[in-house]
């Protein structure tokens, strides 16, 4: 998706302050970018591309019914979406995400989710994760590297904020040194997919990491993506469980 | 030591005496094991009069006296006397003689036993009881000295024991009955053996129906129930009952008594069971109630203690955005802890470079990300790793611009620390050889403890690279006697306050900084 067209927004928060908030924010820093006066922007990608995409955000909702109907109907690129959202089965953003697994975007492409949340608890984090989110940010995350997970995600590629990281880092084992002998293992890291996690639990960018490993930014992006594929299909249900129960040596 | 059966009869009334006092306080106090300076005064009181009846306990009148509680562990039937001995500071095996030479004539000991079964609370055995109990001896008194190995002795076959000693003290009480009856009837009371024996087996056989329901303290808490004991004692409550009824008449009446007896009982258990049912459900839902009000005020409590002040803080230091900044990340924090029961790790690195990251965050307002894979419980090296981490955040906090990650990593043979910023970076040899910082609190704080340090300068900011070679975490670790690094990871009362003190979060610690640095 490398068509210089706006990337289409619905945002999912029940504090509609928040969702002012950030909607003020990207649409600022979106106009900003576009003459590329901040640091990480888009200008992580290898390609050159349209310096900022535009951001265009279609629909707010404020719970799990509602969010739903917004997403069938406006169809958007990217969903922003809060994990703990009133309504439906009690599970909040999980349930949005399993409810729109089919909505499909105009082009063809599924609708991809990115969850924006308060709490850095593994159980929520995991649990949106597994139902098919694309990423966990924080919502103490600052404008321009929302605006980068956004385009990222808008991609298909995976947002991984480093307490994700780290959290993989546990429920892999990867931090007390298993690694997987074949990458297609479900339940271990390979020994490169750490490195990157480790990385990015240090606090580096996709560009910083794939200079610091020699590997292309898009190297990097399959990386993240395998270990998100790992995380939502893992046969451990009980990955929080798990990975409590590896943190200490 | 002999005991007097004279005094030892004259013992329980005086004894009741300080125990309903005692009682008092300890009800007063709920199910607190702390003695407070309440039950020590009121005691003494007691003591002489008790002491000189039995003859001993002369260390424990001075000392702090345990409060009065049943003890869960080492009882016999419900706990009654090892805690009434602990409390009196008298041997056990006394005041279980105590309370079975009392039960023969009139049953005395049974009631003032089942009295204060009712009353007095259930409690762990204290450790200033274990002490007077002889693990540690008084050196003062002979008398209390040789009471201490006696009791010893009698505590260890309590506690160490199963059920055998409790079988045989049932029948030992049930033989003194016998013989007391027999006593009496030679004396001249007329005691009908064939009424006397059924009263006896009911009376035993309640005791031990009852002991299994005692400390359910929550009803419907679950709890193994000893099956056998309760079979035990119905079946020698039934034939009590049933040997009371029939009595004299002939055995070939017993069917039909029996089934007389059997249809009452399952025509009373089928009109009372909904009743029951309805009032089982009422008190679990009332308790469920009283959980829920009992949570919501705790956490009401909390949040007036920390949010609504903070705000309230917020509020008045509006007009300085840098304050209410760091208010808000420090509450952020706060709640957080409280949210996630981050408590539970205390004692560990995880837990140690959360503390110290929050001072770094609340002395400037700069708010640093951990993430930690992996934890440990700390010891002194690891000490020292979190307060160079520390210096290294504290320095970036000051110095570079956010944001500031910090990434430990506790391997199997070595946890590894990455401290980084998006600053200008600085260079060692720019430093003038009098701030003691970097060179000081990072560079040779690891090196003492056998790691090291390395920094890394980039394009766009620093990173601070931490090592520490730590043991195996399978071998025995220094962080202290004791402690067992599989089970450190839950919350251990017993280890936590030395585990706490050791990270020593250290107020002093950014002055001594930034002394070195200025």
């Amino acid at each position: 998706m490398t068509e210089p067209r706006a990337i289409r927004i619905v945002l999912v928060d029940d504090h509609h302050m928040f969702r002012t908030g950030v909607r003020a924010e990207l649409t600022s820093s979106a106009s900003a970018a576009a003459y590329g006066s901040h640091r990480d922007g888009t200008s992580t990608r290898s390609t050159p591309r349209p310096p900022a995409p535009a951001l265009e955000i279609v629909g707010e909702a404020g719970a799990v019914e509602s969010a739903t109907a917004v997403i069938t109907e406006t169809r958007p690129d990217v969903v922003l979406l809060d994990v703990h959202i009133p309504g439906g089965n009690g599970r909040g953003g999980a349930d949005v995400i399993r409810a729109c697994a089919t909505v499909k975007t105009g082009s063809g492409a599924p609708v991809r989710f990115l969850a924006l949340s308060v709490s850095d608890a593994a159980e929520d984090v995991i649990a949106v994760i597994r139902a098919g989110a694309r990423g966990y940010v924080t919502k103490t995350i600052n404008a321009a590297e929302l605006l980068t997970a956004i385009t990222r995600v808008a991609d298909g590629d995976a947002v991984f904020s480093p307490r994700l990281a780290g959290f993989v880092l546990d429920a892999f084992g990867a931090a007390a040194g298993e690694v997987a002998e074949i990458d297609e293992e479900l339940d271990r890291l390979s020994a490169r997919e750490r490195e990157v996690m480790r990385l990015i639990a240090r606090g580096y960018q996709y560009k910083e990491v794939a200079k610091e490993l020699f590997i292309s930014i898009k190297t990097v992006e399959t990386h993240v993506s395998s270990v998100l594929r790992k995380l939502q299909l893992s046969s451990r249900h009980e990955l929080t469980a798990w990975a409590m129960g590896r943190r200490l040596l | 030591m002999r005991v007097d059966p004279d005094q030892t009869l004259s013992e329980p009334p005086k004894a009741l005496a300080g125990l309903a006092r005692g009682l008092e306080v300890s009800e007063y106090e709920g199910v607190q094991t702390t003695p407070d300076p309440g039950a020590r005064t009121s005691s003494p009181a007691v003591t002489p009069a008790v002491g000189a009846a039995a003859g001993s306990a002369p260390a424990a009148a001075g000392t702090t006296r345990p409060p009065l509680v049943r003890h869960v562990e080492g009882h016999v039937i419900g706990g009654v006397a090892a805690g009434l001995a602990s409390h009196l500071g008298v041997p056990v095996a006394f005041v279980r003689i105590g309370f079975l030479v009392t039960a023969i004539p009139f049953g005395a000991g049974f009631a003032v036993y089942a009295f204060l079964w009712a009353t007095m609370p259930r409690g762990v055995a204290e450790p200033v009881a274990a002490n007077q109990m002889g693990a540690a001896p008084e050196p003062s008194a002979g008398s209390s000295r040789a009471q201490a190995r006696f009791d010893l002795r009698t505590v260890k076959v309590w506690l160490r024991s199963g059920n055998e000693p409790v079988l045989l003290t049932l029948f030992g009480v049930i033989a003194l009955i016998v013989a007391g009856a027999l006593w009496l009837g030679t004396a001249g009371i007329g005691i009908r053996p064939e009424v006397v024996l059924p009263i006896v087996a009911i009376v035993i056989g309640t005791i031990f129906f009852w002991s299994q329901l005692d400390d359910a303290d929550p009803i419907g808490a679950r709890r193994p129930v000893r099956w056998i004991w309760l079979v035990v004692g119905l079946g020698l409550t039934s034939l009590g009952l049933v040997g009371l009824l029939v009595g004299s008449t002939d055995l070939s009446q017993l069917w039909r008594v029996g089934g007389a007896v059997l249809a009452a009982l399952v025509g009373v258990a089928v009109l009372a069971a909904p009743w029951i049912l309805r009032l089982w459900t009422n008190l679990r839902a009332e308790q469920a109630a009283r959980i829920r009000a009992t949570e919501r005020a705790d956490i009401a409590a909390h949040l007036h203690d920390s949010v609504l002040q903070t705000l309230a803080l917020i509020q008045r230091r509006s007009d300085d955005p840098a304050m209410v900044a760091r208010l808000a990340r420090a509450q952020e924090r706060q709640l957080r802890t409280y949210l996630y029961d981050e408590d539970a790790r205390a004692g560990t690195l995880g837990a140690a470079l959360t503390v110290a990251l929050g001072e770094v965050e609340d002395l400037h307002g700069v708010p640093v990300q951990l993430v930690v894979t992996g934890d440990r419980p700390i010891d002194e090296h690891l000490d020292a790793l979190v307060k160079a981490i520390r210096e290294a955040a504290w320095n970036a906090v000051r110095h570079a611009d956010p944001p500031i990650t910090v990434y430990v990593e506790v391997g199997p043979t070595t946890v590894e620390a990455f401290v980084r910023d998006h600053g200008a970076g600085f260079d060692l040899d720019d430093i003038p050889g009098d701030r003691a910082g970097v060179r000081e609190s990072i560079i040779g704080r690891m090196e003492r403890h056998g790691g090291t340090a390395r920094i890394r300068k980039r394009s766009d900011g620093t990173e601070i690279q931490l090592r520490q070679p730590v043991m195996a975490p399978a071998g025995p670790d220094d962080s202290g006697p004791g402690r067992d690094p599989t089970s450190t990871g839950e919350a251990d009362p017993q280890h936590d306050p030395g585990s706490r003190s050791l990270p020593d979060p250290a107020p002093s610690k950014p002055k001594e900084s930034e002394e070195a640095q200025s």
